[in-house]
């Protein structure tokens, strides 16, 4: 029995290590990173999202969406993201800072969603959003992302037809009968915003200031002048 | 105890000298019997839901119509429930049976009060089931491993500190002096677990952190049940089954010093894997890579120790189903681990990240590992506990035979399937839909693999529950094994 | 049932380890149960040292070449923003350091900083008869370096002619100013005035960052107000 203390010791210290390590120094060394204020542009960056798109973040946790979508863009050079248009740059810590649930996202069954925003814009990007939420395999056939046709109401036209009725949008198997039409349910309204909202564009000139500096290197010159010399993969 | 055997011995002369602490474990059997019979059902039924939602899931991600019109059921929320159910209804709660019952015999310590535990056990499912219904209606806390609603975490915690506080009090009360290995590694899980839960709850659902602080205490709490949980209970099964069914000793007692303390000093850091190439700090993702490297020392180490420990006695595979299921596991053990050393280096990572090889890994370690060796672990403890044998060996059978080759085929699916995603996913002349289309063919055959998995499950369900049914008879003495042990060969205690 | 009842010993039997009728119950299971495990004490194999240190060691030389710049003269709180594990900050620009940028990046720059100057200036550089003067082929953009940074540093206030016509306006400061200014750095002070200073036909040469610097020290502290026409003619 008297190894019980020294037991209960090294347990206590080991865990006590890696939280001392992994939480507490995190949370006092980043844990109150503020927005950065731009001057040229007048704003605070992270921008807040807006109420609606706040909700529709909800919509897109209750629904697991994190379980095949990731919101986080690796370096250029690490993984294909950069290549793939998911972003302009890597997403750095200072860009969750104004969410209360961080999304990042551990699977990419579908491809990462954190700049979203920028890819699929304004009203063709919700267009295109409520094809592919209605039934992926409109705009991507061979998906195997479900459809959330539960986003979607049909309702009897009252008076005027709603000018936010997407029927137009929908293929021919889904058109309503005459004197209805098919809107978004609320929570789809407020998920296509949010999705609308995902987008990091701002550079932050301190994190933008700590890149790794490739060492400067004679012998690599490419045969092509002007050509870009590939930057050697650090293992 | 001298003095006792010989009163025995005087009593009736052909009375063993062992018979008394034989009879002292019938008692502690006896006193287990209902918590850990409580614990057990509990578990076994989690299981078949699990498993159940774990079909579903796997069946949707390849076929996504399927079962679609149902909000409730949609993907992201029958895989949570999947997670769940299995981790904290299937796992914690034979953790909870299996751990108890090896406490109480190796502190040579009587529970008393049980009543107390079932209770806790009782609060334990209402909490679970309750938060799984949460998942289902939508509120999903979307943070992994932590997706239980905050109005059914509560009473999870009150029922963990009833259950953890009583199995440190039986260890507390115990006659024996020598604390055997898998009493450290319980002791440490014990003690582990509400610190990394209470932590994750209020720095994640309470008051939760800025940025992604978040996502550091997410993975070092997620990382973390399985390394310092799951693992150390696991481990703490095969620690006391091996020996115990082989008859031998544990080949050596410093390895097993190493192999803990090395686990406790690395494990905890390694959970930072899960974020390479994240916005996080870069020192503490090489942190978590560094000690994914060092976690090697301590599954060699184990692994050694359990080989040379079983060198000699490898025919008796052959028959004995606990050693069978311990065994495997344990192998797993070793393989997944060492696979998961390999996947934290960063250009490993760099191609796997993301991708279907990751489940495939998780399900090696949570269920070619730790499932395994806790169903060995039941079938040894629960003739002790009922004093009746399994009544079929075929069932025995089945569920070794379709849960070992289901989930090999599953694991082996999962990451070839994985490995070329994450390569084709990395070079973007690729169609982002391609790469998902090339995913298909595996993710089919991982439900194939699942579904042979499932029948297993139903077959130890029915086992179980026919042994709990059948009366107990006095000539159901003989251990129920694959196949009889030939004279010649060393007789297997199943 | 417990093998000792703790209120009622027998001082004169000595007790048994379990009861009598225990003894006789011990069920077959437990009957053909090998023994409790226990621990061997074979010693540990050598090599197993020699592969722990030599883990230890490699595994540290990892570390070290993936630190992301945690070191004695850099501390968590900096690293915290290095996500690169490559880092060294040693080599790499700090935080304030001037980036080299090429002329177009720079003009690039200068044209998306404009943007807040458009407001007034239009953007087309020619400004609003009366108030805003143009800049496109004003002789104060394209004249002394040293007074049109003054403009920008501290803003100009009172009647001003340019190219014969005269405006009257309010240009706030774009320095740091007690109590306002945009504390606009010195390098976007430059880029946006070479940016000014080429574009709509301007002939004015690029200015530099140092240039703004040199100009900002200079007028340091005498000046909390904007400028006025007559004192900017003093300056050469």
């Amino acid at each position: 029995m008297n190894r019980a203390p020294l037991i209960f010791l090294g347990v206590f210290f080991t865990l006590a290590f890696s939280w001392t390590g992994i939480v507490l120094t995190n949370q006092l060394a980043y844990g109150k990173l503020e927005p950065v204020y731009d001057e040229s542009e007048a704003k605070a960056f992270p921008q807040s999202v807006p109420g609606i798109a706040a909700q529709g973040k909800l919509v897109y946790q209750d629904l697991g969406c994190i379980y095949c979508h990731t919101q986080q863009v690796r370096r250029p050079g690490f993984g294909g993201d950069i290549d793939r248009g998911w972003g302009d740059r890597q997403s750095v810590a200072r860009d969750y800072i104004r969410e209360r649930r961080v999304l990042l996202g551990t699977m990419r069954t579908g491809p990462d969603l954190r700049n979203i925003g920028a890819r699929q814009a304004g009203e063709g990007g919700r267009e295109w959003h409520i094809r592919h939420m209605y039934d992926p395999q409109i705009t991507s056939p061979g998906s195997i992302m479900p459809s959330f046709k539960y986003l979607f109401e049909t309702r009897k036209i009252v008076g005027e037809p709603s000018p936010k009725a997407v029927q137009r949008l929908l293929p021919a198997s889904a058109q309503p009968k005459t004197g209805y039409e098919v809107v978004l349910t609320e929570r789809g309204d407020a998920l296509i915003e949010y999705l609308l909202s995902l987008k990091d564009t701002y550079n932050y000139p301190e994190e933008a200031s700590r890149v790794y500096v490739e060492p400067k290197n004679e012998e690599k010159k490419s045969e092509h002048p002007g050509e870009a010399v590939k930057p050697e993969k650090h293992p | 105890m001298a003095s006792a055997s010989s009163l025995a011995a005087s009593i009736s002369p052909g009375t063993p000298a062992d018979t008394v602490p034989r009879a002292e474990l019938s008692e502690i059997d006896d006193s287990t019997k209902s918590p850990a019979l409580f614990f057990l059902c509990s578990a076994i039924l989690w299981l078949l839901v699990g498993t159940a939602f774990a079909v579903i899931s796997s069946w949707k991600l390849h076929s996504p119509e399927f079962l679609n019109q149902w909000e409730w059921l949609t993907f992201g929320r029958a895989r949570t429930a999947h997670l769940n159910t299995v981790v904290y209804g299937w796992a914690v709660n034979a953790s909870f049976a299996v751990s108890l019952w090896i406490m109480a015999r190796l502190s040579r310590s009587v529970v008393r009060h049980s009543g107390i535990l079932m209770l806790a056990g009782a609060f334990w499912n209402i909490g679970l089931t309750v938060g799984i219904i949460g998942i289902l209606a939508g509120d999903s806390t979307s943070v992994e491993w932590l997706e239980i609603p905050p109005y059914a975490t509560p009473m999870l915690f009150i029922a963990y500190a009833l259950i953890g506080g009583w199995t440190v009090v039986t260890f507390r009360f115990g006659k024996s002096e020598h604390i055997y290995v898998s009493q450290w590694y319980l002791l440490a899980a014990f003690f582990w677990f509400p610190w990394l839960y209470s932590v994750a709850q209020i720095m994640l659902i309470f008051a939760p952190a800025r940025g992604t602080v978040q996502s550091l205490v997410n993975w070092w709490f997620a990382h973390n049940v399985l390394g310092l949980w799951l693992t150390p209970v696991g481990l703490a099964a095969v620690y006391y089954f091996l020996p115990k069914v082989l008859g031998k000793p544990i080949h050596s007692y410093y390895l097993s010093v190493l192999g803990f303390w090395s686990l406790a000093l690395f494990y905890n850091w390694a959970g930072m894997h899960h974020l390479i190439g994240g916005p996080v700090p870069a020192w503490v993702l090489t942190a978590g890579i560094a000690a994914s490297f060092m976690m090697v020392i301590p599954v060699v180490v184990t692994g050694i120790n359990h080989h040379l420990t079983m060198v000699g006695s490898f025919h008796m595979l052959k028959y004995s189903p606990t050693l069978r299921f311990i065994v495997f596991g344990a192998v797993n053990y070793t393989l997944s681990s060492l696979l998961g050393s390999t996947m934290a280096d960063r250009n490993v990572s760099e191609v796997v990240h993301f991708t279907h090889a990751i489940v495939g890994h998780s399900h090696h370690g949570l269920y070619a590992f730790f499932t395994m060796v806790m169903f060995g672990s039941i079938y040894y403890m629960l003739p002790r506990i009922l004093r009746k044998e399994w009544p079929s060996a075929m069932l025995i059978s089945i569920h070794f035979w379709t849960t070992a080759v289901g989930v090999i085929v599953m694991v082996i699916a999962l990451s070839v399937v994985g490995a070329r995603e994450g390569l084709e996913m990395n070079n973007a002349n690729i169609p982002f839909i391609d790469v998902v289309k090339h995913t298909v063919a595996g993710l089919e055959l991982r439900s194939y693999s699942g579904m042979l998995m499932t029948v297993g499950h139903i077959a130890f369900a029915v086992n179980f529950l026919w042994m709990l049914l059948k009366p107990r008879t006095a000539q159901n003495s003989e251990p129920t094994l694959f196949r009889q042990p030939t004279p010649d060969l060393e007789t297997a205690a199943q | 049932m417990s093998a000792q009842d703790p209120k009622k010993p027998n001082p004169k039997i000595e007790q048994a380890g379990a009861s009598d009728q225990n003894i006789q119950r011990v069920h077959a299971t437990l009957l053909r149960e090998k023994a409790e495990p226990s621990e061997g004490y074979s010693p540990m194999p050598l090599f197993v040292l020699g592969f722990v240190s030599a883990m230890i060691f490699f595994v540290a030389v990892y570390f070290v070449h993936h630190r992301g710049g945690i070191g004695p003269d850099f501390s968590f709180k900096q690293a915290a923003l290095v996500y690169d594990e490559r880092y060294d900050p040693a080599t790499a620009p700090g935080a304030g350091a001037a980036k080299e940028l090429t002329p177009e990046q720079i003009i690039a720059a200068g044209k998306k900083a404009f943007s807040t100057c458009a407001t007034c200036h239009q953007p087309t550089g020619l400004g609003i008869p009366g108030t805003y003067p143009p800049l496109a082929k004003s002789e104060w953009v394209n004249g002394s370096e040293d007074r049109v940074i003054r403009i920008l540093l501290n803003g100009l206030s009172g009647e001003v002619t340019v190219e014969g016509h005269k405006f009257n306006g309010l240009m706030p400061a774009f320095g740091k100013v007690p109590g306002g200014g945009y504390n606009w750095t010195d390098e976007r002070i430059s880029q946006v005035l070479t940016y000014v200073r080429q574009e709509w036909g301007n002939t004015g040469g690029p200015i530099s960052a140092e240039k703004v610097k040199s100009i900002r020290e200079e007028v340091a502290g005498a000046r909390p107000n904007a400028w006025t026409e007559a004192e900017l003619l003093a300056v050469p």
